[in-house]
């Protein structure tokens, strides 16, 4: 089966700083990919780096056999690839109908359009669709600015599945979360199709672990250790990582 | 909200279709005339280039300081090719031609100025477009195999329309009235297509409208066409009333002069363009009564200070402060 993403040898150099360095794997169609670490581990270079806001210093990056290494973030989306923020990229002067408008209007072929879209266009019934799917359905005339921070995350979801995207990744959906809405955004998380291929960053074991069905850690730029969720806890590296080996921070 | 704001548009439309009437029931001919020409007429006309800034400004976030360069390339078009301009450049086309010509010409340059400055934002945006403008400026300055150098093009002086001549001040007024008010219901329909709800994504950010599927260097040329050609028309307009056009109509006082009737009104909407250019015409024309000719300068940098002090979104922010003041309906 030809993977949904394959990375092979990806680095990225920041100057001195090798921010990534050499991480090779491959995620299949419908799996939900889970990639640990702490903070400076790289995670959020890669991510970018597959989706595009810059290329890899060294590597290839393919998307279901297709070679996107070089390719800018719009042309990366309309080949399928979804991705959230870690702190919420949104349209704060705009309502949150038509943030789920325009996400919805992304890969559409009219997406360039001075008219307004006729009464049989369906884009406005998508995004409520989704708004529903969110549960910002009560919210679809407030202004994006006014929302709160859980509501913020769920809507950089909503916006991420607009265009219906083959590879859906999230940075960090849980991060500044409460506890209570924790739980709310596992079950929005399971709740997502099966065909899609789910990359998901996340410092919170609780949210990661029951989301994924393989879990990679990351450190220092390098992958550590790819292994089953079930074990990822017991692993003696992730441990160390996580629980307080010399020199390391609690996440 | 949206239902009111219509009405007071439509209202404020009224009335300025009614102010010639009006100004004729309570003036001496003679004045009521220039009122309506060199005041209202004028002020519409340079509301017109403003809202080419304030447009860009309030749905894009970007701050053109090439539009007056931009309406200026219109007008010496209409200049250059029409018939009975002196000097004759090129000349032999009617006013039915040379005025979308022109507007033409404008949107071209505003698609060029938007493709230049295509990377930039804030403060180098402010620069490359100030730069652009400056250089049009200084080349048309120099050029007198083309504009005529520093004495410009005169006797531009407009199509004949209904067998009146189009200086007549009350034709003049109301094409230049009407003209406006279909850019604005233009503007505001173009807002809430898709194009202007993806500008206004680029405004608030344009990572996510990238991650999106879109083309923000597309879309961001695109509002500079859409500019262009606002600025275009407000350009064809002033070259008539002017009779002609000269550098120093697209100099840096005319471009900081478009600057500051945008500031005036403010940026929330684009109607503030017309607000801010009505204050600025009512000053610049009056200001010799009230103080010195030569004070002109102080007197509109006093007025700019004070509005923007008490009300740093402009005329438009006022009216919502003073609801909020009295207790009323939350902004």
């Amino acid at each position: 089966m030809v993977p949904a993403i394959r990375l092979t040898g990806v680095s990225r150099r920041f100057g001195a700083l090798q921010a990534v360095r050499d991480v090779s794997f491959d995620v299949q169609p419908g799996e939900r990919r889970a990639v640990l670490g702490p903070n400076g581990a790289g995670k959020t270079t890669l991510f970018n780096t597959i989706c595009g806001d810059f290329p890899p210093t060294a590597g290839t990056i393919q998307l279901f056999g297709a070679d996107i290494t070089y390719l800018k973030p719009h042309q990366r989306t309309r080949l399928g690839i979804g991705r959230t923020y870690q702190t919420s990229l949104l349209f704060n002067g705009l309502t949150v109908l038509d943030n789920l408008f325009v996400a919805v209007r992304g890969l559409r072929c009219n997406r360039f359009s001075f008219l307004r879209p006729s009464r049989g266009d369906d884009g406005a019934a998508k995004a409520r669709e989704l708004a529903d799917r969110m549960r910002l359905s009560h919210l679809l005339d407030a202004e994006v600015v006014n929302l709160s921070h859980g509501q913020r995350r769920q809507l950089e979801v909503g916006m991420a599945m607009a265009g219906d995207p083959r590879v859906l990744m999230l940075d960090e959906p849980a991060a500044g979360l409460s506890p209570g809405d924790r739980p709310e955004l596992l079950k929005l998380l399971r709740e997502l199709p099966r065909t899609l291929t789910l990359i998901l960053i996340e410092h919170d074991m609780d949210i990661a672990l029951p989301a994924a069905d393989i879990v990679t850690v990351m450190k220092d730029g390098e992958v550590v250790v790819e292994a089953a969720p079930d074990r990822i806890e017991d692993d003696p590296v992730v441990q160390a990582i996580y629980l307080g080996a010399p020199g390391e921070g609690i996440h | 909200m949206r239902d009111r704001f219509a009405l007071f548009a439509l209202a404020g439309l009224a009335l300025m279709v009614a102010a010639p009437f009006l100004l004729q029931a309570v003036l001496p001919a003679n004045q009521a005339q220039f009122w309506t020409a060199n005041v209202l007429g004028r002020a519409v006309v340079f509301g017109i280039i403003a809202m080419s800034l304030t447009f860009l400004a309030t749905y894009g976030g970007f701050i053109s300081l090439a539009q007056m360069m931009i309406a200026g390339v219109a007008g010496y078009t209409v200049a250059v090719f029409v018939e009975g301009a002196v000097p004759r450049i090129v000349g032999g086309l009617g006013y039915g031609l040379a005025i979308p010509l022109g507007v033409l010409a404008a949107t071209v340059m505003g698609l060029v100025v938007g493709a230049i400055s295509v990377r930039t934002r804030d403060i180098y945006l402010l620069m490359i477009t100030l730069a652009l403008s400056m250089g049009v400026f200084r080349f048309v300055e120099t050029n007198i195999a083309w504009f005529n150098g520093y004495e410009g093009i005169r006797n531009v002086v407009g199509p004949e329309l209904f067998g009146l001549g189009f200086r007549d001040p009350w034709l003049f007024y109301y094409v230049a009235l009407g003209t406006a008010a279909l850019l604005l219901a233009g503007v505001l329909y173009l807002v809430r297509s898709p194009f202007g709800l993806v500008l206004q994504g680029i405004r608030d950010n344009p990572r996510r409208v990238a991650a999106l599927g879109y083309d923000v260097a597309l879309h961001r040329i695109a509002a500079f066409g859409v500019a262009g050609f606002i600025a275009g028309c407000g350009g064809v307009l002033a070259t008539i009333y002017n009779i002609g056009i000269s550098p120093g109509s697209i100099g840096l006082g005319a471009t900081v002069n478009v600057l500051i009737m945008s500031v005036i009104g403010g940026l929330g909407h684009p109607v503030g363009a017309f607000l801010g250019s009505l204050i600025f015409t009512v000053f610049d024309t009056f200001a010799a009564n009230l103080y010195d000719r030569d004070r002109f300068n102080t007197l509109i940098g006093a007025v700019f200070l004070i509005i923007v002090l008490v009300s740093p979104d402009g005329v438009i922010g006022i009216g919502a402060r003073l609801r909020r003041l009295l207790g009323g309906s939350k902004p």
